[in-house]
């Protein structure tokens, strides 16, 4: 996912600064993803994943 | 138009980690360094991330796609000059997405934290009201017309001063440690965000960042006009000291009189803009 997203923003902006792609459609394209560049990132880089847990219920 | 959107997050990031340490001189203490809030970031994207087992999946993780999300959407409308009403109607969404936050992870925290954020929406009534007093003088509601009225007219914030103050107090309850920060109460733990750690807060910190830049970049565009780039971001620097100033000497209200607060400025808005219409 994380390079899927990052590839699309690259080549929308690729395609924006070309003038073959109009801003209102590389906008859209980098309003989803942005998002999803950011935590498939996040969820690539982190630290070893753990089992779930129980929600926090107070000291 | 990638970097520029880069430069937005980091830049809201840093104007908090300036609003964090503004109030730590405030108050005497030394405070954390004026990029903490960007270390916050990178440091939650490293940490360990797992999705609580009472937790709804789909919606945990869909709310942090959808706030980063729709604040993106609003920085590009902002920079092309739309409509102020999308803005406001980001600015509900965001409700939406905090409720959202809040009851996705099935911790009775971010449960009360969401509910507040519901309650908290009376905090939006003044804007709409700074946008029938806004219309009144600009005639439209769009982003681009207003910046060209102001370019014939003189600054709003000149013309209309309670409308820049309501927006002004809108902007107080969306930062940090502010007067109406009920939804991130310390009673709360951290609210509706109690259960998104890790990862997940790694995203919703660099929603936070964009956040912050299109509230401040849109009131400066709409109550003081197109300005230089870096004049811009220096007024941003001294609203954020403002808002720092604010939230530092104010105690945080309780929620009955946080909506209290809120509606009584809502009240003296609609008078105001009453008696602007009547004048005109």
């Amino acid at each position: 996912m994380m390079l899927l997203s990052g590839f699309a923003g690259i080549a929308a902006t690729a395609l924006w600064a070309l003038n073959l792609m109009p801003l209102l459609y590389y906008e859209g394209l980098l309003v989803v993803a942005f998002p999803l560049f950011v935590l498939s990132t996040g969820l690539w880089w982190m630290a070893r994943q753990r089992d779930a847990d129980i929600p926090f219920l107070g000291y | 138009m990638i970097h520029y959107l880069l430069f937005a997050v980091f830049f809201g990031l840093l104007l908090l980690g300036i609003h964090r340490k503004v109030i730590a001189r405030i108050q005497r203490r030394p405070g954390p360094p004026v990029w903490q809030e960007i270390l916050h970031m990178f440091k939650f994207s490293f940490k360990s991330t797992w999705i609580p087992q009472t937790a709804s999946e789909t919606l945990f993780v869909a709310v942090v796609l959808i706030a980063i999300g729709i604040w993106t959407a609003a920085f590009f409308i902002v920079l092309a000059g739309g409509s102020l009403l999308i803005i406001f109607g980001i600015y509900m969404l965001h409700k939406i997405v905090e409720h959202g936050f809040g009851l996705s992870s099935g911790s009775p925290y971010g449960k009360f934290g969401g509910v507040r954020s519901v309650i908290s929406a009376a905090s939006e009534i003044p804007l709409f009201v700074s946008v029938a007093a806004i219309t009144l003088f600009t005639k439209s509601l769009s982003i681009s017309d207003i910046i060209a009225y102001q370019e014939v007219s003189g600054p709003l914030i000149l013309v209309i001063p309670l409308v820049a103050v309501a927006m002004y107090m809108v902007i107080v309850s969306k930062m940090p440690f502010g007067p109406f920060s009920i939804v991130e109460s310390k009673e709360l733990v951290s609210g509706y965000k109690t259960e998104h750690f890790g990862v997940w807060r790694a995203g919703l910190e660099i929603c936070n960042g964009l956040k912050t830049y299109v509230l401040l970049m849109t009131f400066i565009l709409v109550f003081i006009g197109a300005v230089p780039f870096w004049l811009m971001l220096v007024l941003m620097v001294l609203i954020v000291v403002t808002l720092s100033f604010v939230c530092a000497l104010c105690p945080m209200l309780s929620p009955f009189d946080s909506v209290t607060v809120q509606t009584l400025i809502t009240a003296v808005m609609i008078v105001y803009v009453a008696l602007l219409w009547w004048l005109l």
